[in-house]
């Protein structure tokens, strides 16, 4: 299968800030490579700027996996759905 | 003559060729237009540009399209009007009012924007444009692309004012209704913009259709005889005009074509949706995304795409922020309409409100200038100020009903409005 990537703003909150889920998240979808391009983080709000790489279906179980974690997922302009 | 050099991460400083992206491939930072500013010097001078048309295209060198404009021939070049009235209402020395109510063709600060995105889009080959909108901005893409002969889809939150759903539709666009506020409209834009390859002026154009804000600095500058305000308050919703702004200014200050007179810039918001104003009190350099909630539907904005760069630039230049209750905002609204013969929309007196509690607070002091920029216009979103005046009685067509009717206003004590004192 052709591998896609997708550009992602994800915005953690409400204590998400406080947990590891991008870590939980690869633990449910290993074959899903996420690549962290730019990260802030402060008390109350963390941003971060991800570059996902995999299969589209695996790629879309991923973030929805983030979206029920409570991370806000945001494609980033020109580049939600990438063919790679 | 064009003086572009590349589209430039504001991130890591990569450059790219000017073509529609929008962020950066390695960080997603936004890219900007970058010039060759020493090229400009001699070229771009106070002559050249006076020489220019009456129009926002004067400043054509300092703008990112190739050839000749294909769109706005007559937008921009608004008045700047010194508010002397409202000046001596809040007691200060110096206040001019940048009057974008009245830009052509669809009487808000969107027009600037929009003239510079549809002649890049045309110098790029699309044939459909489109944007997100929250009202002004949809007007302006419908009005121009109808001009220049492009098809347009305009995409809005669905519980949009109604007056401006007619000064949309008018222009024929294909108007989509989104059941969701702004920031869900932009959020499927985006991917609207990858699937489509349409030109979303505010998407996939923004690298450009930014930079036409400028224009509105520049102007300041200009109709100031060449000089700067100490101190300029602007809206914020999406964060394009603010940064852009005071980019303007940073130009004509490397140009030598201004002195450098610090100015300040001052951010604006509603009380409903003030995510950066919240930010700057706070002293953080991330804001939090908010659900808004306020009559101020045109800079309804809970997750502004360059809220970063306000607080940026609003900390550097030693500028500040405040934000206005609905309340204040009609009061506002109407002082302006009172002193200035300006009615403008809630953005305005979002904007006039939040001036003068800066002022009030001792952040705007009252011996120095100041730009009051309003961005778009009243008659637009005259629901709002429905209740706010007393009901005017009819009287029949004889001289004593008249004579009587002005008996009872000379003798009312509420006739005169008292003045606001800031």
């Amino acid at each position: 299968m052709a591998k896609s990537t997708r550009k992602c703003w994800l915005t953690f909150e409400g204590g998400r800030q406080n947990e590891p889920c991008l870590w939980k998240m690869s633990r449910t979808y290993p074959d899903v490579m996420f690549d962290i391009r730019q990260a802030s983080v402060q008390k109350d709000i963390g941003i971060m700027a991800v570059l996902f790489t995999g299969e589209e279906k695996e790629i879309d179980g991923a973030l929805e996996y983030l979206v029920k974690a409570g991370v806000k997922v945001d494609p980033v302009e020109g580049g939600s759905n990438v063919a790679g | 003559m064009s003086f572009i050099k590349a589209l430039r991460c504001k991130e890591c400083g990569a450059d790219y060729p000017i073509e529609p992206r929008t962020v950066c491939d390695h960080d997603f930072g936004p890219v900007e237009v970058a010039y060759d500013y020493e090229a400009m010097r001699g070229k771009v001078t106070r002559d050249s540009i006076a020489a220019g048309p009456r129009s926002l295209w004067r400043y054509k060198d300092l703008l990112p399209i190739n050839g000749e404009p294909r769109a706005g021939l007559r937008s921009g070049y608004t008045p700047l009007i010194p508010a002397k009235k409202l000046a001596a209402e809040l007691g200060v020395k110096e206040l001019y009012i940048k009057d974008d109510s009245v830009n052509y063709p669809t009487f808000s600060y969107k027009d600037r924007v929009v003239a510079v995105a549809i002649t890049k889009a045309i110098e790029f080959g699309f044939d459909t444009v489109g944007c997100a909108s929250t009202g002004n901005l949809a007007h302006s893409v419908a009005a121009h692309a109808a001009a220049a002969g492009l098809q347009a889809f305009v995409m809005i939150p669905h519980d949009l004012e109604e007056g401006k759903m007619v000064g949309m539709s008018v222009f024929g666009p294909r108007v989509v209704k989104i059941k969701g506020n702004y920031d869900d409209v932009n959020r499927l834009c985006s991917q609207i913009a990858d699937k489509y390859k349409w030109a979303i002026v505010n998407v996939n154009l923004r690298p450009f259709y930014t930079e036409g804000a400028k224009t509105h600095g520049f102007e300041i500058a200009e109709q100031m005889g060449w000089q700067l305000p100490r101190h300029t308050v602007l809206p914020v919703a999406g964060g394009t005009i603010l940064p852009k702004v005071w980019k303007a200014y940073q130009e004509f200050i490397t140009l030598g074509l201004v002195k450098d007179n610090a100015p300040r810039m001052h951010a604006a918001q509603a009380a409903g949706c003030n995510p950066i104003v919240k930010a700057l009190e706070e002293g953080t350099d991330l804001f939090r995304p908010q659900k808004p909630n306020t009559i101020a539907k045109s800079i309804a904005i809970g997750n502004p795409a360059d809220g970063y760069y306000v607080l940026k630039v609003v900390r550097e230049s030693g500028g500040s922020g405040a934000s206005s209750t609905d309340p204040e905002i009609l009061d506002a609204i109407k002082l302006l309409a009172r002193t200035e013969g300006i009615f403008t929309e809630p953005a305005g007196g979002t904007t006039l409100a939040c001036a003068i509690k800066l002022i009030q607070s001792g952040r705007i002091p009252r011996d120095e200038s100041i730009c009051v920029c309003i961005t778009g216009n009243g008659l637009k979103t005259t629901e709002v100020m429905q209740g706010q005046f007393a009901a005017t009685p009819a009287i029949n067509a004889k001289m004593n009903e008249f004579d009587d009717l002005v008996r009872q206003i000379t003798e009312s004590a509420n006739a005169k409005p008292a003045p606001v004192k800031a």
